[in-house]
């Protein structure tokens, strides 16, 4: 399959102040990104880079889509290699080409469409910039760099090649996530004014360990110094070192905050921080982080706060709440920990309820309790649920729109221009925690 | 009120009897043996808004009950598990019986429903009641136990009543 993509140029889009860097948020996606043009055909040709813990989760939620066919996959741990290859094997009954350096694979394979990123952090610049180059279409996983230079190395490599360049912020594809936006925050306004956002990822501390391996299966010492590991640790673990990502808060807070952006259509104004080694003494990004971003909307301010805690899950998991003046919609990838409120004071919902955008929820027992006074207290907001759930595997609507873009027939929901601007005020959290001071963001923070 | 009368009116109600007897017996087991075959299929549905079906891709799952050879289970999966638990029970034997169950089911509730060798069928309806009794003595499922001594019951009534048994294919044994 080949294709060559039609480029809109965004120059003047590039070169407006940090308050027009929000127009394309305010915009809605779909209007200003790009898809690629010509005529669709069977099969699209993808290489898999990285074939780690993340580029599994993508190659099965990819072994759910029609007319893909996996022509090489790229690991430096044979281990993962051999997975890989085995893996895509089972599924389409050959065996792809195998590669431990991406330079030999582009050079060696022919006539591939696509590929999908799934390295290190500090290698999806580098990675997606030399497969653009090479001419292919690149989903990569987020967070887009470890650094900001290297995000914006990617949004001017797609632009000068032309060809897609999807970042996998996977919930931008999600319906759940697609219809709250449209049809409930926007169509309906249930929230009514938005004037809080309130996100959250706790993790225990048990699923914040080191990972181990075999010491049988490691890489020989001067492969990992070629490919930037001091050693065999570093290459397990490369999330908490400084050098190679971006910490607990973009690992984990780049969805959300992600999601604090495109729901408001503006990037913040400004970003407080304060992290710290609370229980992982010897790790180098904070193992705990707390955030505030203040933003200007048209409807007036909004606080985003925001924690990512690696060493506690209470408080009720992962989710992003968006608290308005009449309702609040606390939203997450999980279904379950998804849950809509509507104020007292608010409009009825009947209508919205009989034609079928929201369901209501069994209501909460009224507690009788000695330790309430009436005065303090106000009325408890009525549950509601959206109407329906996705049915696939999170990953998998945004890897269909990458290959539906590819074969022309959509538009990227979260190209890396988008992602950019979504992402860029959270390269200035570590920063601000790091030096307890507040970072007011203007463009030269947040554009390209 | 003459004698023959009052007998041939009884007579019609022990062949009344005896009738709902053999098909509230028949009915029984054919079903349970038909139930082993159950299994339900999980679907997604499209979730309709304004009348209409989403666009976004929303699904509602929505389970249909449906039958099929491959979906058989004579004995249930979390009963099994405590079965082979039980030192008394052997796992061939389990195994055998977890295949032979719905099967037998089905063709003795045929056989009492056809009146084919009613009295032969019951007896062997019994045993095998009697043989799933002993295996919920086995794992002290006391309520079970009681619910079967009274489908027990039923049996031994049927049986005694099987010589006013009427509209039966073969009326030996």
């Amino acid at each position: 399959m080949k294709m060559e993509t039609s480029v809109i140029s965004r120059r003047d889009f590039i070169g407006k102040a940090a308050g027009g860097i929000g127009a394309g948020l305010v915009l809605g996606a779909p209007n200003i990104l790009r898809a690629a043009q010509g005529e669709a055909s069977d099969k699209i040709h993808v290489a898999l880079v990285g074939f780690g813990k993340q580029g599994k989760v993508l190659f099965d939620a990819m072994s759910n889509i029609p007319g893909l066919h996996f022509q090489a996959v790229c690991d430096i741990w044979d281990y993962n290699l051999k997975g890989g290859i085995a893996k895509v094997r089972a599924l389409q009954g050959h065996t792809p080409k195998g590669y431990a350096d991406i330079d030999e694979m582009l050079a060696t394979e022919k006539g591939l469409d696509a590929a999908i990123v799934a390295t290190p952090d500090f290698w999806h610049s580098p990675h997606t910039v030399k497969c653009l180059e090479a001419g292919l279409h690149v989903y990569c996983e987020k967070m887009m760099a470890n650094t900001i230079e290297g995000a914006r190395a990617m949004v001017r490599a797609m632009e000068k090649t032309g060809k897609l360049c999807q970042i996998g912020h996977q919930r931008r594809s999600n319906p759940r996530y697609r219809f709250t936006l449209e049809q409930l925050i926007k169509g309906n306004r249930i929230c009514g004014q938005i004037v809080n956002i309130n996100g959250q990822w706790n993790r225990a501390v048990s699923s914040s360990q080191d990972i181990g391996y075999n010491p049988k299966l490691a890489i020989k010492p001067e492969v990992l110094a070629r490919y930037g590991f001091k050693d065999m640790h570093q290459f397990m673990n490369w999330r908490t070192y400084r050098d190679l990502s971006g910490g607990p808060i973009s690992d984990l807070g780049a969805h959300q905050i992600d999601i604090f952006n495109w729901f408001l259509g503006v990037p913040p104004k400004s970003v407080f921080a304060s992290g710290g080694n609370d229980y992982f003494k010897t790790r180098e990004h904070f193992d705990n982080v707390m955030t505030i971003f203040d933003y200007e909307t048209p409807q007036g301010g909004v606080r985003a706060f925001y924690q990512v805690l690696t060493t506690t899950s209470a408080g009720g998991g992962y989710y992003e709440s968006f608290m308005g003046t009449e309702a609040t919609i606390q939203i997450s990838e999980r279904s379950a920990f998804t849950n809509i409120y509507r104020e007292s004071s608010a409009p009825s919902w009947d209508g919205l309820v009989s034609r079928g955008f929201l369901k209501r929820q069994a209501a909460a027992p009224k507690a009788q309790s000695a330790d309430a006074i009436a005065s303090y207290e106000s009325a408890a907001p009525e549950a509601y649920a959206l109407p329906g759930d996705l049915s696939k595997p999170p990953h998998q609507p945004h890897l269909e729109n990458f290959f539906d873009a590819v074969r022309g027939k959509a538009a990227l929901t979260c190209d890396a221009r988008h992602a950019f601007e979504s992402e860029a005020p959270i390269y200035w959290v570590n920063p601000s925690a790091l030096s307890r001071q507040p970072i007011n963001l203007t463009a030269e923070h947040l554009s390209v | 009120m003459s004698t023959e009368s009052c007998c041939g009116g009884n007579k019609l109600a022990l062949v009344f009897a005896s009738m709902l007897l053999r098909l509230w017996l028949a009915m029984r087991a054919i079903q349970t043996g038909i139930e082993k075959y159950a299994g339900s299929k999980a679907s997604q549905e499209a979730v309709n808004i304004d009348g209409a079906a989403n666009s976004y891709g929303l699904t509602a799952s929505a389970s249909v009950k449906q039958y099929a050879l491959e979906n058989y289970h004579g004995v249930p999966q979390a009963l099994m598990e405590k079965f082979k638990a039980e030192p008394l029970m052997s796992e061939a034997m389990l195994r055998l019986y977890d295949r032979v169950l719905g099967p037998a089911l089905i063709v003795l509730g045929v056989t009492i429903l056809l009146g084919i060798a009613s009295r032969a069928s019951l007896f062997l309806l019994g045993l095998l009641y009697i043989s799933l009794t002993w295996g919920l003595i086995l794992i002290k499922q006391d309520e079970g136990v009681a619910w079967l001594g009274v489908h027990m019951i039923m049996v031994v009534m049927a049986l005694v009543l099987a010589e006013h048994n009427r509209f039966t294919l073969l009326k030996k044994w």
